[in-house]
């Protein structure tokens, strides 16, 4: 009769534990995305890079600076704030992304973006060394909030196109466009 | 009797129940495409708003009412999140906008100087864009020209992942080449200038000899394929005699190159620029 209670007990706790794990680790996630501190992690494949073979070093700065740009890009989605984006992004990206965090200002809304990884293949590196274009397999939660108020939540692998191109002391991502395919 | 009214009623009822649930559903077209317009069933109304990657829609509709976003409006390809808010219950539905096609070319053509005659020197890159600013990922056809002169060459790449991109040669003839990417209703033109490669022959020969001072000349600086070198380049001539050794940098100027050396008997004097030499002089002994 002993045995059977600890036994109910035991399973009880392991399902405890089994729930609660996983329920602890996104709240937490979501805390991070809400302050905007956290890096989310970046693996990159350069065997189908052409025309150009990618040298170590830079595939160390696209990782590090692609991370950024997404780190960046959550932050200034999740505070309506242009600041981070200046920092990592140009051209085209940076265009739309100033023109969605207005939107939303405008709008009451902010978007938390729960970066769970990306898996680049670098499909571009140009003959000069200057631009970089890679195949991003990233893995978010999207959270759309208005006000205080959550009004939309999905978690997906999204398929993006990036180009990166070289600026003063970092790599920014000039176009970042998803993609279904 | 009583059955088949009873039946009758139901299946009528049924169908009410299923239209006015379908009438009150989400409904997005899974064809948009940017640039064009696009209409959306806002189910039971309220507040709509579209979350795009570079903007945010926001609508009030009433209930039953379709919404028409204008294609001016939809700009921006890629993930997009319709949310209703009110008229019975939140709602919200991810869909995709595809790009438009192919307007815009983005194109980088490197380097902007190059020598003449060298293979795979000059590289033309070009992304496609729709009119949007939106990457075109669907293979597209891009032509890529380079013409100096008389000469032209031509070559047609297709996108990969919205880039295309091509290698060529510098054609033999110095002068402003036009690099030309194209798309059937866009052009982009880059300039690269095409500059004589290393001199070739390079060849002196004393023009003067008095009071203790000889002035050495050489032809017109040409490269192998016979563009002069552009003035400026520095030809070195350097004379050799018993006293030791003097150099002599000349600029190239009106396509040749003078110096003025002492006059030393049995010197020799050679002449250099870049790494190509030239011939060389014996002062006193003849040539």
């Amino acid at each position: 009769m002993r045995l059977v209670r600890i036994l109910i007990l035991t399973i009880g706790i392991a399902v405890a534990i089994s729930g609660g794990l996983p329920l602890a680790k996104r709240g937490l996630s979501v805390v991070r995305a809400a302050v905007g501190d956290s890096k989310p992690e970046v693996q990159l494949n350069v065997t189908n890079a052409r025309p150009r073979e990618v040298e170590e070093s830079t595939q160390q700065s696209i990782i590090r600076d692609y991370g950024r740009a997404w780190q960046g890009m959550g932050t200034a989605l999740a505070n309506n704030q242009m600041g981070p984006l200046n920092e990592n992004f140009t051209g085209f990206a940076l265009d739309k992304l100033k023109q969605r965090v207005k939107d939303q200002q405008q709008n009451g809304l902010t978007t938390r973006v729960i970066d769970r990884g990306h898996k680049l293949d670098a499909v571009f590196y140009s003959q000069d060394g200057s631009a970089i274009e890679v195949r991003d397999t990233a893995t978010v939660e999207t959270q759309v909030l208005e006000g205080q108020t959550l009004i939309h939540s999905d978690e997906a692998q999204v398929h993006y196109y990036a180009v990166l191109t070289g600026a003063e002391d970092r790599w920014k991502v000039r176009v970042l466009e998803s993609s279904e395919k | 009797m009583r059955r088949i009214s009873f039946w009758i009623a139901t299946f009528v009822l049924c169908w009410v129940a299923a239209n006015w649930a379908h009438g009150a559903e989400l409904r997005i077209p899974q064809n948009a495409t940017a640039g064009q317009s696009l209409t959306i069933g806002a189910g039971a109304g309220g507040t709509l708003y579209l979350v795009g990657p570079g903007q945010v829609i926001k609508r009030k509709v009433q209930g039953g009412e379709d919404v028409q976003i204008s294609g001016d409006e939809l700009r921006n390809a890629g993930r997009w999140i319709a949310i209703v808010r009110g008229g019975g219950g939140d709602q919200s539905q991810v869909f995709w906008v595809r790009p438009g096609k192919a307007e815009n070319v983005n194109f980088l053509a490197r380097p902007s100087r190059v020598p003449v005659n060298k293979p795979g020197v000059i590289s033309g890159v070009a992304f496609v864009f729709d009119k949007s600013q939106n990457l075109v990922i669907d293979p597209t056809k891009v032509n890529f020209s380079l013409s100096v002169g008389s000469a032209h060459a031509e070559h047609t790449a297709t996108s990969s992942n919205g880039v295309a991109w091509v290698t060529s040669s510098s054609a033999p003839k110095a002068g402003a080449a036009q690099f030309v990417a194209s798309l059937p209703d866009v052009q982009v033109r880059r300039v690269i200038e095409q500059v004589a490669s290393d001199p070739c022959n390079l060849k002196m020969k004393v023009i003067q000899r008095e009071k203790g001072k000889v002035t050495v000349e050489t032809d017109p600086v040409r490269d192998c394929t016979g563009n002069a070198v552009p003035d400026g380049t520095i030809v070195t001539f350097t004379q050799t005699d018993s006293t030791g050794r003097s150099v002599v940098d000349a600029r190239i100027k009106k396509g040749i190159a003078r110096a003025q050396l002492p006059a030393e008997s049995n010197a020799r004097i050679s002449v250099a620029s870049g790494v190509v030499l030239g011939n060389e002089i014996r002062l006193g002994g003849g040539q």
